[in-house]
């Protein structure tokens, strides 16, 4: 069960879920250079728009399929107006105000959206049951379950429009023009709010892909879920190199290979018996942080600091 | 336009025909960039209005531009790391149209638009001479091209009036003649054109008219002929003589010195 194909499969599937949290820290820094601690927060409000409307709005007795993309409409709903409206009343009002007072402000909108998940929605102070797709199949000596074949579809095909959409699209152009130069961009005819607005809901969008394949794979959902997710989705923007979307998913998948490595075998080297399992999981995560920060500060992909300006 | 206490522009009026040619130098810190800079919408003037083609502009730099005034910038301005293609592609921003989702389902409607905008991209890469450099990225080019490349982003948002913040700062002259080769080619697309610069000859060679601007306000304005031969000009510039110039009293003594020499 426990071999290390299924443990790189085990990280590769936690990794592309960090990676696609990742996508909305690391677009945003770029575009505004603001670290938007309340993304987490809009992770878990996206997972509760799913459970909504499979609990409230569909009839009991759905087949999955017919529900799955009706929950990621709801789910992307929600975490969408999330953030478009934390943009539009916490961060754009501050557009002009010293660093910390944006960062204050996203720290205090994340609390804000705990504390009114877990107060308003029914029964969300403790865990919710979520719909969950447990079907396991066995590929080689690798058991995968339906959620899982859900996240990496959807991981890739949310990457891969997005490289093309950054790349190749004229709103994409726009983006780019607007993270390398707000002014200059303003100055080509572009609407640099409106960019804004695009980077924050497509990152939305994202993090509710991501908190329904959490939903499908672990079958409950909690109002503090958001926390550790943000935390090392966090991490994994900023060890990929934030500001880089390539840079986002692939620090995801070296963070969630690397802490699901680490869980299963640093305890089989002499004298570190403690130090592995789930406990220890979070601790190696960071410790690759503060590795990869110290050998290369602008991360694994980031560009250097001076190629901004 | 206000900064604190310091007026940098006041009451300048200012008209720029299609089809011609309009110099605007001054002295440094005269106000000519914080001019253009209220012009596009970058600074909200403190009184006043912009107004273009008989409209008031709002103070945003993107309506500025859809409303057909584009600009290049005293020092370059290029997004550094995207190449020479997509940086005209961007000046096109507000030329083209694009929805949500015929761009994320790439319909024909999108491709069509989309090819449409690069073969004009194209055209102007032509006409500023570097279609050959469309996959290089922007930063590599040289110092020349670069600016080159700024005047064709510009372009590529399709102006009426291209305001052109010292286009020969740090150019030798040949590269010099060829902007201005470039800036007759642009005035002959029917474009009106005003131009920052320190180049006196590359201002007069070029100008139908000049405006001078000291301390925030237009002095004179007038063909080449005109302000060259305008002593308020000359004293803006290089202070007025005055009784008991110490400079002329050091020549007159050198003069004597010499003599005695002699």
């Amino acid at each position: 069960m426990h071999t290390l194909p299924q443990q790189l499969a085990n990280g590769l599937l936690l990794g592309s879920m960090y990676g696609l949290i990742a996508i909305g820290y690391t677009m945003v820094y770029g575009i505004v250079q603001l670290i938007n601690f309340a993304h987490g927060e809009i992770f878990m409000t996206g997972a509760f728009g799913a459970l909504t409307v499979y609990v409230y709005i569909l009839p009991d007795g759905t087949s999955m399929w017919a529900a799955v993309p009706l929950m990621l409409i709801g789910g992307g709903i929600v975490s969408v107006l999330v953030a478009v409206g934390a943009e539009r009343f916490a961060y754009r009002p501050l557009r002009q105000a010293p660093r910390l007072a944006p960062l204050i402000t996203a720290i205090g909108l994340s609390l804000t959206l705990q504390e009114l998940v877990r107060n308003f929605y029914p029964g969300a102070d403790k865990s919710r049951a979520f719909p969950s797709l447990d079907a396991t199949h066995s590929i080689g000596s690798v058991d995968i379950t339906d959620a899982d074949i859900f996240l990496v579809c959807a991981a890739i095909v949310c990457m891969s429009s997005l490289a093309w959409f950054v790349r190749k699209s004229r709103t994409g152009r726009a983006m780019q023009a607007t993270a390398q130069d707000p002014d200059t961009a303003q100055l080509m005819g572009i609407d640099t709010n409106r960019i804004i607005v695009v980077a924050f809901a497509i990152g939305g969008f994202f993090a509710a892909v991501a908190a329904l394949s959490y939903g499908l794979k672990y079958g409950n959902i909690d109002y503090r879920m958001g926390f550790l997710m943000g935390l090392k989705a966090f991490t994994a923007a900023v060890m990929g190199g934030i500001g880089n979307i390539y840079g986002a998913m692939l620090g995801g998948v070296v963070l969630g290979i690397a802490e699901t490595l680490a869980s299963a075998y640093i305890s089989n080297i002499p004298g570190m018996q403690q130090l592995g399992g789930q406990s220890w999981a979070n601790v190696w995560a960071f410790v690759l942080l503060i590795l990869v920060l110290l050998f290369r500060p602008q991360g694994l992909l980031g560009e250097r600091v001076a190629d901004r300006a | 336009m206000r900064f604190g206490g310091l007026t940098a522009v006041r009451s300048v009026d200012f008209t720029v025909n299609s089809g011609e040619i309009v110099g605007l130098i001054g002295p440094n810190g005269a106000g000519k960039t914080t001019f253009f800079n209220c012009l596009t919408g970058l600074y909200v003037p403190t009184e006043g209005t912009v107004s273009y083609q008989g409209t008031v502009l709002p103070p945003k730099p993107h309506l500025v531009t859809k409303a057909g005034i584009a600009r290049t910038f005293q020092n370059i301005r290029l997004f550094a790391n995207m190449t020479v293609l997509e940086n005209v592609l961007v000046g096109r921003h507000t030329r083209t149209r694009e929805g949500l989702w015929s761009a994320l389902l790439r319909g024909p409607g999108f491709k069509k638009a989309e090819k449409a905008s690069e073969a004009r991209a194209m055209e102007l890469l032509e006409f500023i001479g570097l279609a050959h450099k469309r996959d290089h990225l922007a930063r590599n080019l040289p110092y020349g091209e670069q600016r080159k490349l700024e005047i064709a982003r510009a372009l590529a948002s399709e102006p009426g009036l291209l305001l052109l913040d010292e286009p020969t700062a740090g150019m030798n002259p040949q590269e010099t003649r060829a902007t201005e080769e470039l800036v007759f080619a642009i005035r002959d697309m029917g474009i009106a054109v005003l131009v920052i610069e320190h180049d006196m000859r590359f201002i007069f060679n070029l100008c139908d008219r000049v405006a001078v601007l000291v301390q925030g306000e237009k002095l004179v304005e007038g063909t080449s002929e005109v302000v060259q031969a305008d002593d308020r000009v000359i004293a803006a510039y290089l202070g007025e003589p005055f009784e008991g110039d110490p400079a002329q009293n050091e020549a007159k003594a050198a003069g004597t010195t010499k003599g005695e020499a002699q």
